[in-house]
């Protein structure tokens, strides 16, 4: 009897992992490089300054914030997207994406130019500060310029999520009377909860990593609006090589146990 | 199922909603300002914090000086660090700030041509030098060293930081650029860049600004023949926009004192300018010609209000001021009404500035009844002419010079009715009807517009009063005397200068 000569999987394994190893082995020693760098004293150095602590709590809020704001706004955008065939859809599908190509600079300036343009006499920037709520240089401009680029990735995600959902189910509800309100809230909703936590994690960490707009529309003012990727320029920019570095390691660790937490969390909810 | 569904929707909405409420709450409560330190003695400002934009560079000295001026003042300063372009896009867009403190003088030219600063302060100078690693492994020692093949040199771009510029700007004038250009590896944008390359052996060798090595304890300076003249200086300006521009000069003066943030500016490294002496509230003195003041009183008024001093005023005729001050008594500021006052004192004011420019005219009654064109026709049979006394009044020698210059002393001597000590007095008597002419300054004809005409002289060479301005060699004040001297030499004082009746001369016109 002739048998069929299975050929070995081998090749096949060494390949996909040699270059997924690659990559792994870069970033492993990207961190390890940042750890040889510094000692455990410029650690506890750099963490013992009240900047660093105020940019920490700063940072972990904002991002939070800016997250599910991404979240809220994602949803219902995701879903019209994937669900639905609009006039003009193509163009919100590109003015979305907008956030994502803009050179984070050019986010900025324009978040700045739109709050400080005169119409009718004020400006957004006036009559909000009219109303006690100043955005320019305070910790609102933190948020409005992370939640600008993380949303268009949420928005992303949400899409992709509601895309991959059967829209039987829904459709069988409206049939049983549901409105596509009623749908979206007790079908949809509730299925998409993995790619909910995929896009809040998605948004926390692109918030994590933003830098320029918020440079320029927030400022970099310590203890008010100075994030932990500002204390790295800061601490840079005066030669503290070390703080920098161990700041920018804090925020390896912070992304890390964030974005573990969060998949533990997405991944048991739907165990 | 579907009830299982909507608890989950109603637990992912109500449990993001009670979290953003809770992030807005902690970040409401957690990033307002800081109230100010207190101190027994002062009480806190109730002005709203400081906001200074400040070149990253700039940062450990200003966060000193800062917490030097917190503890002195209670006033809360907030220093926003970026690079200088950046800052100044910020601000031009935002319209918000109250001071500007760049890397160097050349983004406040930038800044100045963008009307978006007011008054400029000198901080500080910086000298270019080569940076190398501690113990100059390479043994960098002259800019023939840099040039080496072996030698990795990384440069800050020249069209992007100062120091870039800098470095291209001198070696070019000595034929050494493109040289050193072709042996640089590569260009970055900023002068913290390449120290940080320099610091993680990325590059062997920079060129940066002194001061900046301060903060870069790794790397030690290396001077070379080629770079002695490239210096560049630190100044802070108040940002046009400042709705405190009185609190922002305060703290200004304070960076710029040399008791105070210019001892700061010293520890770290750079070369402090020659500030003033620190004085919360500050008093200068200005001797001025008694005919200026309506012309430069308001303007005296509006620098005190804006900078937060006191000016002590002096007003009196050239030949009392000029006996004063070589009795001693030195003001800060000397306002002359004629350049020929100011050079009786050339070592005490040894830089003056013309400001603006006093003829003399011909006064007559409204309408002209007797037809008056020349100072040949003030000789006219039955004329009451009335000039200024050659010695107690600068008005009336140069009249007397004018009169003669032109050949008609004589002629218009016979008709004279009176001399008098000054140009007022003369168009009182003319208002009055006591006389039918006098030769005046056209500053002093201008008080009497409407009521009687001016004839300017024609026809023959007259002589100008130049009134002249400047800072005593000795004022102690001298930044803020010469600060004093922009506010005199500005639009709003050209303004009130040409009301008055003076022509306007300040070589830099309008500032």
């Amino acid at each position: 009897m002739e048998t069929v000569r299975r050929r070995s999987d081998t090749p096949f394994f060494l390949v996909t992992g040699g270059i997924s190893a690659c990559f792994i082995l870069l970033i492993v020693l990207l961190v390890l490089a940042d750890i040889w760098f510094i000692t455990w004293q410029d650690l506890v150095e750099a963490f013992q300054k009240k900047e660093i602590q105020a940019a920490l709590r700063l940072t972990l809020l904002s991002c939070t914030l800016a997250a599910i704001l991404s979240v809220w706004v994602g949803t219902p955008l995701g879903y019209l997207l994937a669900r639905y065939r609009f006039p003009g859809r193509w163009l919100v599908d590109t003015l979305v994406d907008i956030p994502i190509v803009l050179p984070p600079l050019v986010l900025g300036i324009s978040l700045l130019i739109l709050f400080h343009t005169p119409l009718a006499g004020t400006t957004l920037e006036e009559w909000l500060t009219g109303l006690n709520l100043p955005v320019t240089y305070h910790w609102p401009a933190v948020v409005l310029a992370q939640f600008t680029v993380a949303c268009a990735f949420a928005v992303r995600t949400m899409r992709v999520t509601f895309e991959q959902m059967d829209p039987r189910a829904e459709a069988v509800a409206r049939t049983l009377g549901c409105t596509r309100g009623g749908a979206f809230m007790e079908i949809a909703l509730p299925q998409a909860w993995r790619g909910i936590v995929a896009a809040f994690t998605i948004a926390w960490a692109r918030a994590l990593g933003e830098f320029g707009p918020i440079m320029i529309f927030a400022g970099t003012t310590r203890m008010r609006t100075e994030v932990l990727s500002s204390s790295v320029f800061l601490e840079m920019s005066v030669g503290n090589l070390d703080s920098a570095v161990a700041v920018s390691l804090l925020m390896v660790a912070m992304a890390a146990v964030v974005l573990v937490v969060l998949r533990a969390v997405g991944t048991g909810i739907n165990a | 199922m579907l009830l299982s569904h909507q608890t989950t929707s109603k637990a992912i909405l109500s449990g993001s909603i009670m979290l953003a409420i809770a992030m807005i709450a902690m970040l409401s409560r957690g990033n307002r300002p800081q109230p100010p330190a207190k101190t027994p003695s002062v009480q806190p400002a109730p002005q709203p914090p400081l906001l200074v934009y400040c070149a990253a560079s700039n940062r450990a000295v200003m966060e000193a000086i800062v917490s030097d001026y917190a503890r002195q003042y209670g006033r809360e300063v907030q220093l926003q660090y970026g690079p200088s372009q950046t800052l100044l896009s910020s601000m031009s867009i935002s319209g918000n700030g109250d001071l500007f403190l760049p890397a160097d003088e050349s983004f406040i030219t930038l800044a100045r041509d963008q009307e978006l600063i007011a008054e400029v302060i000198p901080v500080a100078q910086m000298h270019a030098v080569i940076a190398v690693a501690q113990g100059n492994p390479k043994g960098i020692r002259s800019l023939e060293d840099l040039v080496n093949p072996g030698v990795r040199l990384i440069q800050a771009r020249p069209d992007a930081a100062a120091i870039g510029q800098l470095t291209q700007q001198v070696l070019s004038q000595q034929g050494k650029w493109s040289q050193l250009e072709q042996a640089t590896l590569a260009f970055r944008p900023s002068i913290t860049d390449v120290a940080g390359d320099v610091v993680v052996g990325a590059a062997d060798a920079t060129i940066l600004y002194d001061a900046v090595l301060h903060t870069f304890p790794k790397l030690e300076a290396v001077e070379i023949a080629e770079l002695a003249e490239a210096n560049s200086n630190v100044a802070i300006a108040v940002v046009s926009a400042s709705k405190q521009p009185r609190a922002a000069l305060h703290f200004a003066r304070y960076v710029a004192a040399r008791d105070r943030g210019l001892k700061r500016y010293e520890e770290f490294g750079f070369k402090p300018a020659v500030g003033d002496p620190w004085s919360d509230y500050p008093e200068l003195t200005i001797f001025a010609a008694a005919r200026l003041r309506p012309a430069i009183d308001q303007s005296l008024i509006e620098f005190e209000q804006r900078e937060g001093v006191k000016i002590t005023r002096v007003y009196h005729d050239c030949g009392s001021l000029v006996a004063q001050m070589k009795a001693g008594q030195h003001p800060d500021v000397y306002f002359a009404d004629d350049k020929e006052c100011m050079e009786n004192l050339p070592e005490l004011f040894p830089n003056p500035v013309e400001i603006s420019q006093n003829e003399l005219v011909i006064l007559v009654q409204q309408g002209n009844p007797y037809g008056i064109k020349t100072l040949l026709d003030l000789s006219q049979p039955g004329i009451r002419v009335g000039v200024g006394h050659p010695k107690q009044c600068e008005m009336g020698w140069l009249t007397q010079n004018t009169l003669r210059a032109g050949g008609v002393e004589r002629e218009v001597m016979a008709n004279l009715t009176v001399q008098s000590p000054s140009g007022e007095m003369l168009v009182n008597k003319m208002l009055a009807g006591s006389l039918d002419s006098a030769v005046v300054y056209a500053s002093q004809a201008a008080r009497a517009d409407g009521k009687l005409d001016t004839i300017r002289i024609t026809g023959m060479p007259w002589w100008l009063a130049r009134q002249t301005v400047a800072v005593a060699a000795d004022s102690r004040h001298r930044q803020l005397a010469n600060r004093l001297l922009e506010r005199l030499d500005s639009a709003d004082s050209k303004q009130a200068f040409l009301v008055e009746g003076f022509r306007w001369s300040a070589p830099t016109g309008a500032r």
